[in-house]
C-alpha cells in the first residue's frame, strides 16, 4: 500500500540508472510530501502494530490459561491416583489385622480404590504424552501390587502365615515402584503448572510494548502540526485514540484475566494441592497404624513415620487457603490413633488391634471416615473451582485479541487517510 | 582366623555327623541326635557343630534360690516375649484366629503359668531374627523364645535355657528337583534369613552354593514362591512350616548340622534363667513336653525322647 501510493512522487528517480536512484530517494524525502508519506507509513505500522500486539496477547494469554487448566487437570488427577492407591493400601493393611475373613464392606472398599487407580493412570497417561512413560511404570507397579495383594490374601484365607510376607511385599513395591513414579509425576506437573500460572501473569505485559507504538504516532503527530501547522490532524489524532483506548482496555481485560489466574492459583489450586497432599499422608499414616500393630512391639520405626506424615498433613491443611474445618477432624483421628497407641504400649495388644479394626461410630476407623469424607469433598469442591475459574477466562482473553486487532485496523486506515488529506495538498 | 577355625569345626561336625546317621540310625534322623548324646558321649562333645567350645548347651541349673527378676515380672503382670509371628508350627500367627500359636509359644506359655498361674500372661513382641541378642542385651523382653540356636558365642552376650528342641539343618527345594541334599546345590541361588547361624554356615561351609538373604524365614518362601531362589535352607522344624503352606515344596537330605534351642535370657538375669529350666525340666519329665512336640511338630515324626538339660554352667562373676 505504502509503495503503490508513493509510486508516483518518485517518477524521475525510478527510470534513472542505479547510482542516480539514490540520489532520486534522497531527492523525494527531502520534498515535504515525500517526508509526510514516510511519516504515515510510521504512523501505519504503528497502528497496525497495536492490533497485532493485542492479538498475539490474547492469544497467548488463552493459551496459557489452558494450559494451566490442563496442567492443574492433570495434576489433580495424579494426586487422586496416587490417593487411591494409598487408600487401597491402608485398607488392606488394616483389613489384614481383622484376620483371615475380611469384612465384605472393607473388600469392596480396596476393589473400588483399586479400579478407580487403574482407571486415573489410563486417562493420565491419554491425556499427557509426557507423562507416559512414568504412569506406564507406576502402571506395571500396580499390576504387581495387586498380585501380591491376592496372594497375601489367598495366603491368609488358608491361613498360611506367608501371607503376611506377601502383603509386606506388596506395601513396599506400592512405596518403591508405584508412588515414587507418581510423586516424580506430581513434581514435573505442579512445575508446568507454575509455568503456565507465570505466562499468563506476564502476557499482559506484551502490552506494554504498545506504549512504544503509541509514543510513535504522538511524534508523527508533532512532526505534522509543526509542518503543516494546523494544531490537530483528524486521522491521526482518531487513530491516536483508538490505538490508546485498545491498548488499555485490552491490558484491563487481560490484566484481570491474569488477576483471576492469580487469585485461583494462591486460592483453590493451592487448596486442591494442599488438601490432596495431605489426604495422601493421612492415609499413608493410616496404613503405619496397622504396620506398627502387624509388626507388634517392633514396629517403633512405623509409628515414627505415623507422627512426621501426619504433623506435615498438619501443616498442608492449615493453610489459609485450606478450609479451617478441616485440621480439627484430622487432629480427632490422630487422637483416636493415639487410643491404640496407648492400649498398645500398654501391653494390651489384642484391645489395640480390636479398637484399630472396631467399626463403631467413634472408632478410630469411623473418625478417620469423617476426615476422609470431609477431605474429599473439600477436594472435589476446590478442584472444580480452579477448573471453572481456569477454562472461563480464556474466552474473553482471545476476544479481546481479536477487538483489539480490529482497533489497530482501523487506527493504520485512519491514520493513512489523515496523511493522505495533507499530502493531496501539496498536489 | 576365628572363622577359619569355626569352619574347621563345622565341617568336622557336619563329617562325623553324617558318620553317626551311616552307623545305623536311619529311622528318624530328627530324633535321633537328640537321643544319641546319652549313649555316646564322645561324640556328643562334638555334635554342636556351630561352636568352637564345648559347653554351649550347658546352663545354669534351677536352685529353688531366690527370683528377683521373676518377682519384678509377676509384679509387672506380664511377661514381655520376643517372638517370631510367621514361622510356622514355632511361632506364628494364625490369620484366622489372630493368635500367635506354635510350639515356641506353648513353652512360653507353660513358663507364664509358672510365674502367674495362667499361660497368658504374655506380651509379645514381634521380632526377626536379627534382632534377638540385640532386644535380650537392650533388656527389651524378658524371654527369647524364637528358634534360638544355642552357641558359645551367642553366650559370649546373653544366656540361655537348657535345650528345650534338637533342630537341624536341612534344605527345602520344588517338588521337582533332583537334589538330595545342600552338597546337589552348587551354583543355585540357596535363601536363608539374616543374623542367623544358618545364614553364616551357608557362606562359609559351601561357597558353591549362592547365598541369598531375606529378613525373616518367610520372606525366604515369598522368594521361593516366586522363583527368585531355587532352595531355602534352615532347620527341620522351621522347614516342616514351610512344606506344609506349600505343597510344591518338599525337604531333602539329612540334618547336616545341630541346632540345639534354647530360650534367650539377659545375660546377668541368671536366676530367671534358672526358674525357666525348672520349668522346662517339668515339662521335659511329665509328658507336656511330648504332648506340645506331637501338637505341632508331629509332621517330623513321633516325638522324640526330649533333649537332656545340660547343667553346671558357672556364673562370670
Amino acid at each position: 500500500m505504502t509503495q503503490t501510493i508513493a509510486a508516483p512522487a518518485t517518477p524521475t528517480a525510478v527510470p534513472a540508472a542505479a547510482p542516480a536512484h539514490r540520489t532520486g530517494v534522497r531527492a523525494a524525502l527531502s520534498r515535504t510530501p515525500g517526508k509526510m508519506r514516510v511519516a504515515g507509513a510510521v504512523a501505519v505500522v504503528a497502528s497496525l502494530a497495536v492490533g497485532f500486539l493485542g492479538l498475539r496477547a490474547g492469544l497467548a494469554q488463552s493459551d496459557a490459561l489452558a494450559d494451566a487448566d490442563a496442567d492443574t487437570t492433570q495434576l489433580v488427577g495424579i494426586q487422586d491416583v496416587r490417593n487411591d492407591l494409598v487408600v487401597a493400601d491402608a485398607t488392606a493393611t488394616n483389613a489384614f489385622l481383622v484376620g483371615g475373613l475380611e469384612p465384605p464392606e472393607q473388600r469392596a472398599r480396596y476393589d473400588e480404590a483399586v479400579a478407580s487407580a487403574a482407571n486415573g493412570l489410563a486417562q493420565l497417561a491419554g491425556s499427557n504424552e509426557a507423562d507416559a512413560e512414568l504412569l506406564g511404570k507406576a502402571t506395571a507397579g500396580l499390576t504387581t501390587y495387586t498380585g501380591l495383594v491376592e496372594q497375601a490374601r489367598a495366603n491368609n484365607r488358608q491361613g498360611f502365615p506367608v501371607g503376611a510376607a506377601y502383603l509386606d511385599q506388596a506395601s513396599s513395591v506400592l512405596r518403591t515402584d508405584v508412588l515414587p513414579q507418581l510423586d516424580e509425576l506430581v513434581g514435573a506437573n505442579s512445575d508446568r503448572v507454575d509455568a503456565s500460572f507465570d505466562s499468563v501473569a506476564s502476557v499482559p505485559w506484551l502490552l506494554a510494548l504498545g506504549i512504544l507504538a503509541l509514543a510513535v504516532l504522538v511524534v508523527v503527530q508533532v512532526w505534522m502540526a509543526r509542518r503543516t501547522h494546523r494544531r490537530l490532524n483528524a486521522g491521526l489524532f482518531w487513530s491516536t485514540v483508538l490505538a490508546l483506548a485498545a491498548s488499555v482496555g485490552g491490558a484491563v481485560v487481560l490484566g484481570s484475566s491474569a488477576q483471576q489466574a492469580s487469585d485461583v492459583r494462591n486460592g483453590p489450586y493451592d487448596e486442591t494441592v494442599s488438601v490432596s497432599r495431605a489426604y495422601s499422608l493421612a492415609n499413608d499414616a493410616k496404613s503405619m497404624e496397622s504396620f506398627t500393630l502387624i509388626k507388634r512391639g517392633s514396629g517403633a520405626a512405623y509409628e515414627e513415620t505415623f507422627v512426621a506424615e501426619t504433623d506435615e498433613a498438619r501443616t498442608l491443611l492449615s493453610r489459609s487457603t485450606v478450609d479451617p474445618g478441616l485440621v480439627p477432624l484430622l487432629d480427632d483421628w490422630v487422637a483416636a490413633h493415639q487410643q491404640i497407641r496407648a492400649l498398645d504400649d500398654g501391653g494390651d495388644w489384642d484391645g489395640a488391634v480390636a479398637l484399630a479394626i472396631s467399626p463403631d461410630p467413634g472408632a478410630p476407623n469411623d473418625v478417620f471416615e469423617t476426615f476422609s469424607a470431609a477431605a474429599s469433598s473439600s477436594l472435589e469442591a476446590s478442584s472444580a473451582q480452579t477448573h471453572d475459574a481456569l477454562s472461563g477466562s480464556g474466552g474473553s482473553a482471545v476476544l479481546v485479541g481479536w477487538l483489539m486487532l480490529v482497533a489497530g485496523l482501523l487506527a493504520a486506515v485512519l491514520s493513512w487517510r489523515g496523511i493522505s488529506t495533507r499530502v493531496e495538498e501539496y498536489r | 582366623m576365628t572363622t577359619a577355625r569355626t569352619t574347621r569345626t563345622l565341617r568336622r561336625g557336619a563329617v562325623l555327623a553324617s558318620l553317626l546317621l551311616l552307623a545305623g540310625c536311619a529311622g528318624a534322623p530328627a530324633a535321633t541326635p537328640a537321643a544319641a548324646p546319652q549313649e555316646a558321649a564322645a561324640p556328643a562333645a562334638a555334635l554342636p557343630a556351630a561352636t568352637d567350645c564345648d559347653d554351649a548347651t550347658t546352663s545354669y541349673a534351677p536352685d529353688g534360690g531366690a527370683t528377683p527378676t521373676v518377682d519384678a515380672i509377676r509384679a509387672r503382670g506380664s511377661l514381655i516375649v520376643g517372638v517370631s509371628a510367621d514361622t510356622l508350627l514355632m511361632g506364628a500367627r494364625n490369620p484366622l484366629s489372630g493368635q500367635i500359636e506354635g510350639f515356641d509359644i506353648d513353652v512360653l506359655h507353660q513358663i507364664s503359668t509358672a510365674i502367674f498361674g495362667s499361660p497368658d500372661h504374655l506380651q509379645f513382641r514381634v521380632i526377626t531374627s536379627a534382632q534377638r541378642l540385640d532386644v535380650l542385651e537392650n533388656g527389651e523382653v524378658d524371654l527369647v523364645a524364637r528358634t534360638f540356636t544355642m552357641n558359645c558365642e551367642r553366650w559370649d552376650t546373653i544366656a540361655f535355657s537348657a535345650e528345650y528342641l534338637h533342630a537341624g539343618q536341612k534344605v527345602l527345594v520344588t517338588r521337582d528337583s533332583t537334589a538330595t541334599s545342600i552338597e546337589d546345590l552348587g551354583g543355585q541361588r540357596v535363601c536363608a534369613p539374616d543374623g542367623t547361624t544358618t545364614l553364616t554356615r551357608l557362606q562359609e561351609t559351601y561357597p558353591d552354593v549362592t547365598a541369598v538373604s531375606a529378613p525373616t524365614h518367610t520372606g525366604c518362601l515369598v522368594l521361593f514362591q516366586q522363583g527368585k531362589v531355587d532352595a531355602i535352607t534352615g532347620d527341620d522344624t522351621i522347614l516342616a512350616g514351610f512344606a506344609a503352606q506349600d505343597p510344591y515344596a518338599k525337604v531333602v537330605g539329612d540334618a547336616f548340622s545341630d541346632e540345639p534351642y534354647g530360650i534367650g535370657v539377659n545375660k546377668d538375669q541368671v536366676d530367671l534363667v534358672r526358674f525357666v529350666n525348672g520349668v522346662l525340666d517339668r515339662m521335659k519329665a511329665d509328658g507336656t513336653w511330648a504332648a506340645t512336640y506331637d501338637r505341632w511338630l508331629g509332621a517330623l515324626g513321633p516325638a522324640p525322647v526330649p533333649p537332656t538339660s545340660v547343667y553346671g554352667r558357672v556364673e562370670a562373676p
